[in-house]
């Protein structure tokens, strides 16, 4: 398993598109978390969300909420998105034959991709706290505001929650490049769950319908929110709420984590590679 | 033949797909050391019965044994080298960079040596710093059967591994075939070119999911009583339409 998963990473650091889906989920969470703040700070609040947060939601003490803001909704869909590429990706190429004629078992192969995942976003998670913190840290410079770090516990229980949410994403995202041979279906469908149907469901069905407010509680985005939420990420930031206390949202995120990748593996197990 | 003579023994083999029976029935050998040829129609179920030797297909009925193992047996795995029909490799990957991941996964003990190795046999070298993606179809095909020969496999299967070829390359490829199996390595390679059917040890005939013929060129050249291999196949078929 330790072979397949070295060549695995191996083979993803010379893909151009991993990189590139990092950089977007660094460039996006400091666009967000800080720079359009930042300029609505110096001009005054327009009245959009986001502008008038104040000059402390971007000082290092609050860097942890921040670095996790964009986690349930653009990053989340990143990770998916190299989720998908991990695995959908060998039907594209046609490569999951080759692959399985060589050593590996399906079991093998399936898991050293899902390490790949979870390994990729545990980088993802590093250094999107890394651009918060630089983040922050140029904030507070500029405004002569003191460097007050969070605790040493709340940093790594902050990483530990991203990692979480993103490797759920992500082993997500490989289930569907499995369930559906490719690369480009997978994509689009996660999308429009991730960035349309579950934002329709919380705004406007869920308000409209008791049962689908309930069902909110058990489904995987408004779930990662809270966990954002709860780690101090701001409540304005679109898919962060605070509907469920941090305990169960962490149970259920790590339930679907556990279900997608025993699915996906169910799926590689069963099918017959085409 | 004695069963340490033998690198495959199918028998009985059924397979179905979209609900079509695609093999029906097939029984042969194919001896150790030799380069057997599986010729046949597009169509006819030879890359059906190679993923069945191979061990990625689902069977509906009969055996298919590998090296002594149940096709598909773990402990097969380091010792077949499959070519798919399609190239099958990464195209976002340098040609090193793809036969080095293969390497990596078959745990050879130098995966970047034998990635080079492979790469000379196929006569990739002068492109091996190329993304796959930038190669042509059949720069393409051949780094795919870079693939099966990565490793020292007892068996390789390849599918259709000349076409798209110039016919020097196709003549450099049997050579190297031949090279292969003079090592002790069997060789079941397929083609729906009859001209390539002479240059097998051993012929594994097929149309539409039977096997028409499994014997020598020679052999198959006296039973027919045809001197032109693509003639004698075609006097199979029709035997077999007048069988029916």
């Amino acid at each position: 398993m330790l072979t397949s998963i070295r060549a695995e990473l191996i083979k993803q650091t010379r893909r151009p598109a991993n990189w590139l889906l990092l950089a977007i989920a660094a460039v996006l969470t400091l666009t967000f978390a800080y720079a359009i703040p930042y300029a609505g700070l110096s001009s005054g609040p327009s009245g959009a969300p986001g502008s008038g947060r104040g000059l402390p939601s971007m000082l290092p003490e609050a860097f942890v909420g921040n670095a996790l803001g964009g986690v349930p909704i653009f990053v989340g869909a990143l990770a998916l998105v190299f989720g998908v590429l991990v695995a959908g990706s060998e039907y594209g190429f046609q490569t999951w034959k080759t692959v399985l004629a060589q050593r590996p078992s399906r079991f093998t192969a399936y898991g050293s991709k899902l390490a790949v995942v979870a390994i990729a976003n545990l980088i993802g998670v590093l250094t999107l706290f890394a651009a918060a913190a630089g983040g922050s840290a140029a904030v507070a410079a500029l405004e002569g505001a003191p460097m007050n770090w969070p605790s040493a516990g709340d940093i790594v229980l902050g990483m530990g929650v991203g990692w979480l949410v993103m490797t759920m994403w992500g082993a997500c995202g490989a289930l569907l490049g499995i369930a559906f041979r490719s690369v480009a279906l997978p994509i689009g469908l996660g999308l429009v769950w991730m960035l349309a149907i579950q934002n329709l469901l919380a705004s406007i069905a869920a308000p409209a319908l008791e049962f689908v407010g309930e069902l909110q509680k058990v489904l995987p985005g408004p779930n990662t929110g809270a966990l954002a939420a709860a780690m101090g990420a701001a409540s304005e930031t679109p898919g962060v709420d605070a509907l469920v206390g941090s305990g169960h949202a962490t149970i259920v995120v790590a339930g679907y984590l556990v279900a997608f990748c025993a699915l996906g593996g169910w799926l590689m197990h069963r099918r017959d590679i085409l | 033949m004695t069963n340490s003579a033998v690198a495959v023994a199918v028998d009985g083999l059924r397979v179905i797909r979209g609900g079509r029976e695609v093999l029906r029935s097939v029984s042969f050998d194919v001896p150790r050391g030799s380069v057997t040829g599986l010729l046949g129609p597009s169509g006819c179920g030879k890359t059906t019965l190679m993923r069945a030797i191979v061990g990625v297909q689902i069977v509906a009925g009969g055996t298919v044994t590998v090296l002594g193992q149940p096709a598909g047996d773990p402990l097969l795995r380091d010792k077949i080298g499959y070519a798919t029909q399609n190239a099958a490799v990464y195209a976002d990957l340098t040609v090193t960079e793809c036969l080095t991941y293969f390497a990596s996964v078959l745990r050879v003990d130098d995966p970047a040596a034998d990635a080079r190795r492979v790469i000379a046999d196929v006569d990739l070298t002068d492109h091996a710093g190329k993304l796959v993606g930038n190669l042509s179809g059949g720069q393409r095909g051949r780094a795919s059967l870079a693939v099966a020969l990565l490793g020292t496999p007892e068996l390789l299967v390849l599918d259709e591994p000349t076409v798209g070829l110039d016919p020097v390359l196709r003549d450099d490829l049997w050579t190297l075939f031949h090279r292969i199996a003079e090592r002790g390595t069997t060789l079941l390679v397929s083609s729906h070119v009859m001209d390539e059917a002479a240059r097998c040890d051993r012929l594994l005939l097929m149309r539409e999911g039977v096997l028409l013929a499994d014997d020598t060129p020679e052999g198959l050249r006296a039973h027919t009583e045809q001197s032109d291999l693509e003639q004698a196949f075609l006097r199979l078929v029709r035997e077999s339409e007048a069988a029916a």
